[in-house]
């Protein structure tokens, strides 16, 4: 925006997303290329310092590091996969949810503020990523036509309804679950943070280019509201890893679980 | 904290509700498809609607037998 002119307030939208190349030329490295790159190298850093000096006694970032990891392995992982089976499972579900974590609240780090799961793609890699695992696993564990079987017989349902049953079962467990987990992820990243630029962008509007006092007024109360709704996006980010990652796992406990 | 040999996979907890939703969709989804389908072939209008209805209560179905036991 151009200060000083009498503008139309222009809304935030789509195009707000589209992040140029932060290096001329260099097409791929855009923010958050970059942002995600940051990310793997803080938690790779945080979970190496964690454990470097290990010790009975634990330091206080290893102390840290053991809770972040046994709350992933306890309360996500073993819940969710059972008791028997679920260490293997546990360095990618531990991995992901940090990955993610990190990525949905650099939407409200300062001087960052992008969550990278505003971008589509990152959301359909993610999702995609976690519905070959389970599905590998299952077909791994039962065989091809077993977990086929597995995932399209419902369980509890009278043998008469179950040619109408199958198609629902397949259809929600192999084709809707990835889709819905990337949606789910990318939408709240998105409207977060559109959402966000509403707020602090009207309220810049409306303070310093209206030109109007009661409107800057107004503006003020808009900007004191955007620092709630940051609070309320803080939430949401956790919130949106927690699930993600809940989910996968239980996608995963579903997919190996003995007969219903 | 390992003592428990539950053969059932996991308690019921969080993820749950976003189970369901999937169902949900995914009855509707195959069933209103279904429907759309039939429509396009016969020159029909009234299958669609019939095949959403269809699916959204089959899912309803589906999930009493699924989860409204336990």
């Amino acid at each position: 925006m151009i200060a000083g002119v009498p503008t139309e307030f222009i809304p935030p939208g789509p195009q707000n997303f589209d992040t140029p190349p932060i290096i001329d030329g260099v097409e791929w490295f855009t923010k958050p290329v970059l942002v995600s790159a940051l990310s793997v190298v803080v938690i790779i850093w945080f979970y190496w310092a964690a454990s470097r000096k290990a010790a009975i006694v634990p330091s206080r970032l290893q102390f840290a590091g053991e809770l972040g990891y046994n709350f992933v392995r306890n309360s996500i992982a073993r819940d969710a996969i059972g008791s028997q089976e679920y260490m293997k499972y546990v360095p990618y579900l531990c991995g992901l949810f940090y990955f993610i974590l990190l990525n949905n609240v650099a939407g409200t780090i300062p001087l960052v503020q992008f969550p990278t799961f505003s971008h589509i793609g990152w959301a359909y890699a993610a999702a995609i990523m976690s519905w070959i695992i389970y599905n590998a696993v299952g077909i791994r564990k039962k065989g091809l036509w077993g977990y086929f079987k597995h995932q399209t017989m419902p369980a509890g349902v009278p043998v008469w309804l179950m040619p109408l049953m199958i198609p629902i079962e397949f259809i929600s467990n192999i084709v809707v679950r990835p889709i819905s987990l990337s949606l789910r992820l990318f939408a709240n990243m998105f409207a977060g943070h559109i959402l966000l630029l509403v707020f602090v962008l009207g309220g810049h509007y409306m303070v310093f280019e209206s030109g109007n006092v009661l409107l800057g007024g107004v503006g003020v109360i808009t900007f004191i509201f955007g620092l709630a709704i940051a609070g309320l996006e803080l939430f949401v980010q956790a919130i949106q890893a927690y699930i993600f990652v809940v989910l996968t796992a239980q996608y995963i406990g579903s997919a190996i679980a003995d007969e219903h | 904290m390992s003592e428990h040999q539950d053969p059932k996979p996991s308690p019921p907890n969080s993820g749950d509700g976003w189970r369901v939703l999937s169902y949900l969709i995914g009855g509707v989804l195959i069933y209103g498809g279904i429907g759309f389908g039939l429509d396009r072939l016969f020159g029909t209008e009234f299958l669609l609607p019939v095949g959403i209805v269809l699916g959204a209560g089959l899912t309803i179905l589906l999930l009493h037998f699924r989860y409204g036991k336990s």
